[in-house]
């Protein structure tokens, strides 16, 4: 049995590939045609290009219905989606409130009340009109925006994955920046492909991984927001921002996910890194085979369906 | 205090006034590079061929308006499928003829394999639909000719376009005038690369489908790299230069992918212009370095275009002053400063838009190709900027270069080629 391995920057990080079959050279068209399927979506996603289809909705949306392509209403679909499903939770609107809290370059600064009012006002998928049989998006408010970056990966590997299966591929792990994993079946003679999750951001090669997650069929994803803060008046507000409050909460530091989709793991990690328990209840069991994983720091760590690596951490481990 | 934006329109006043225009000249009309964003008419389109090609197309079409993709043709059920995913109001066939027998579809883009282009061309003009042709427009010189022939035979009646996108570019157009209009000084050479680290190989568990895939590493029907990049490269090329090659030198290598394949990865050739000039050619499957790009080298200053019609200027320190370029954007590339040519500064300035920056509204290359042939449906039939005469030249180019590349020889162009009758 062969092994090829690709890579490809794209979408502000790193996406790679490895491969098992009997040819390598088979293997590697795959591999490329799944790659070149990911700079193509990056084209269409991308919040940074003019041309792309977020770009020019972002520009236009609040004049008129901009049409999109079948792929990108349909993730945009699936985002609304996901904002239902999570309360509120997952939203694709964030970018203004993440630009006032100074999260997209600098480090994080207390906005002003005017700046933040301002801001708010803009944020809220109730701003978004998805016409379907147009295949359009418009704004009802001038100002708002969708960046798909908390989904857009998620969503390149489950179509890169279908790519790699329309060519005969069969065992296949691919990720984007290592957030974003989807694994087809497993290495021959294992069970699964065996994905570590760190213990935290100083985590070193070497060290007791915080779980090991079997992958195989399915996608994995994960939301971190390691030691990130900046401090005013004594408290310490971590990067995080719930789009219902408007503001940092003292959420998660990583969240992980294990789901058939790879965009659904995305947006759900997304989410989670900022629920409150009764909420992650009431959305998670909407869900099928659902596995998750929330490190909460100091204050311990939630697992469902996901094996820590050492149970003493545990704060409600279900088996 | 004066901003810089204000300062930018006193200035280019100014330098109309001083004679020195040629600032203002190579801006194209605004009302190319930004149409308006609705159209009067409504075009039908039949699309043959749903590969990678056909995908941009199609998703390009979307944002072109008054174009509706209507129906979609491909040979193979797996794209169809993935066309009923992308496009379920689009119908689809298997049989480009029964696209062709539907009188509602006024307009057929033709995004095949090239050597299936022909018969296709052929079919759809005999049907009286209007073409578009992706380039190359074919993979042999007497199919070229015959399309020709055609596309000439109709020409008052039917529009044919080729795929020669660059030349729809306001992009490309308003360096052209640029370059044509002197500013480089005298043109002493030209280079052109195309870099990108990749096997061309297809896969497919369907092993017929295999074949049929990997038409671009068929020696019988291939043109390799010069028919799938160096053409576009060549035809913006003998555009701006005003003049076609006369002969062509060629080298090719199997240097990066030993899988038994026999269409070179990697290509070198020298085309030799009217002028005395000549122009340099690579490209390569092996390495990514550096990207695609083309250089215009002349005695005051060098224009390079990259990123799909994204232009700059470096001038030699003892060239003459041209005015505006004192406030335009500079561009850092290692130790060389490249002032920016933007298509468009003054109308991004009459939109309060930073007329450095470059420009949030532009569209693809393809996209000013698609627009240009649905105006065609509105104000012609008249000959496309790329219209079946210059698919002819720019076929005639790929083939003899590559020929030269496959025979590592010099081979001479007959002007014959070039033309009709």
């Amino acid at each position: 049995m062969e092994t090829v391995r690709l890579a490809l920057e794209a979408m502000a990080t790193r996406f790679e590939l490895v491969l098992y079959g009997e040819s390598v050279m088979d293997l590697r068209a795959a591999g490329e045609e799944a790659l070149a399927e990911i700079r193509r979506l990056e084209a269409v996603l991308s919040f940074y290009r003019p041309t792309s289809d977020v770009g020019r909705v972002n520009r236009s949306a609040h004049r008129q219905p901009v049409r999109v392509s079948q792929q990108t209403y349909e993730l945009l679909a699936q985002a609304a989606e996901m904002t239902a499903w999570t309360q509120g939770a997952f939203d694709i609107t964030v970018a203004p409130l993440m630009r006032c809290w100074g999260f997209v370059r600098g480090k994080g600064a207390w906005p002003e009340p005017d700046a933040l009012h301002d801001a708010r006002s803009k944020v809220g998928m109730q701003h978004v009109v998805l016409h379907r049989n147009e295949r359009a998006v418009s704004f009802l408010q001038e100002g708002a925006s969708i960046d798909l970056g908390g989904i857009g990966k998620g969503y390149a590997i489950d179509e890169a994955a279908k790519v790699l299966r329309t060519c005969g591929v069969q065992r296949a792990l691919l990720h984007g920046g290592t957030s974003s994993i989807i694994a087809l079946d497993a290495p021959p003679q294992e069970a699964a492909w065996r994905i570590a999750l760190p213990a935290s951001h100083t985590h070193a090669c070497g060290d007791p991984p915080l779980a090991v997650v079997p992958l195989k069929g399915q996608a994995l994803s994960v939301s971190a927001a390691w030691g990130k803060a900046f401090e005013k008046d004594g408290k310490s507000y971590g990067h995080v921002i719930d789009p219902r409050s408007g503001g940092p909460v003292q959420g998660a530091e990583m969240a992980a996910v294990v789901h058939d989709s790879a965009t659904t793991a995305d947006a759900l990690s997304t989410a989670l890194m900022v629920m409150t328990p009764d909420e992650r209840r009431s959305t998670t069991e909407q869900f099928d085979k659902l596995k998750l994983l929330i490190a909460y720091g100091p204050r311990g760590v939630y697992a469902e369906g996901i094996d820590l690596h050492a149970p003493a951490q545990a704060l409600h481990h279900h088996a | 205090m004066i901003s810089r934006r204000d300062f930018l329109k006193t200035s280019t006043s100014a330098a109309s006034l001083l004679g020195l225009s040629r600032a203002v000249e190579i801006r194209p009309d605004p009302a190319l590079v930004h149409p308006r964003p609705t159209s009067d008419i409504e075009v039908n389109i039949g699309l043959i061929g749903y590969g990678p090609r056909g995908r941009e197309i199609a998703s390009t079409l979307q944002r072109v308006p008054g174009a509706h993709l209507v129906a979609i043709c491909d040979n193979y059920a797996t794209m169809l499928r993935r066309a009923q995913r992308d496009y379920p109001e689009a119908s689809r066939h298997e049989d480009y003829r029964a696209l062709l027998d539907n009188p509602d579809i006024q307009a057929v883009i033709v995004a095949t394999p090239t050597h299936l282009h022909k018969d296709i061309a052929l079919s759809a003009l005999d049907a009286g639909k209007n073409v578009y042709c992706e380039a190359p427009m074919a993979s042999s010189i007497e199919d070229a000719r015959t399309m020709a022939a055609a596309a000439r035979a109709v020409v008052d009646e039917q529009v044919f376009q080729v795929g020669q996108q660059n030349r729809s570019n306001p992009q490309h157009r308003s360096v052209f005038q640029f370059i044509r209009s002197g500013a480089i000084g005298r043109p002493a050479m030209a280079r052109a690369q195309w870099h990108r680290r990749e096997s061309w190989r297809r896969t497919s568990p369907n092993q017929q489908r295999v074949q049929a895939l990997n038409w671009r590493l068929d020696p019988n029907v291939s043109i390799g790299l010069m028919g799938e990049h160096g053409i576009h490269q060549m035809d913006v090329a003998y555009w701006v230069l005003g003049a076609l090659p006369q002969a062509v030198s060629g080298f090719g290598q199997i240097m990066a992918w030993q899988d038994d394949r026999e269409v070179p990865d990697t290509v070198q050739a020298m085309f030799e212009f009217p002028s005395g000039m000549n122009m340099m050619f690579d490209a390569t499957l092996a390495s990514s370095f550096d990207d695609a790009y083309e250089a215009y080298y002349g005695t005051d200053s060098t224009i390079l275009f990259r990123d799909r019609g994204k232009a700059w200027m470096f001038k030699e320190v003892d060239a003459p002053m041209l005015g505006w370029e004192v406030y335009a954007r500079k561009d850092k590339f290692y130790k060389e400063t490249g002032i920016a040519l933007l298509a468009n500064a003054t109308q991004l300035d009459a939109q309060n838009q930073d007329p450095t920056e470059d420009d949030p509204n532009v569209e693809t290359p393809l996209w000013y190709a698609l627009k240009e042939f649905m105006d065609n449906h509105e104000f012609g039939p008249y000959p496309p900027a790329a219209d079946y005469q210059r698919g002819l030249e720019a076929t005639v180019i790929a083939i003899v270069a590559n020929n030269a590349i496959l025979q590592g020889t010099r081979l001479e162009i007959d002007p014959a080629l070039y033309t009709l009758d």
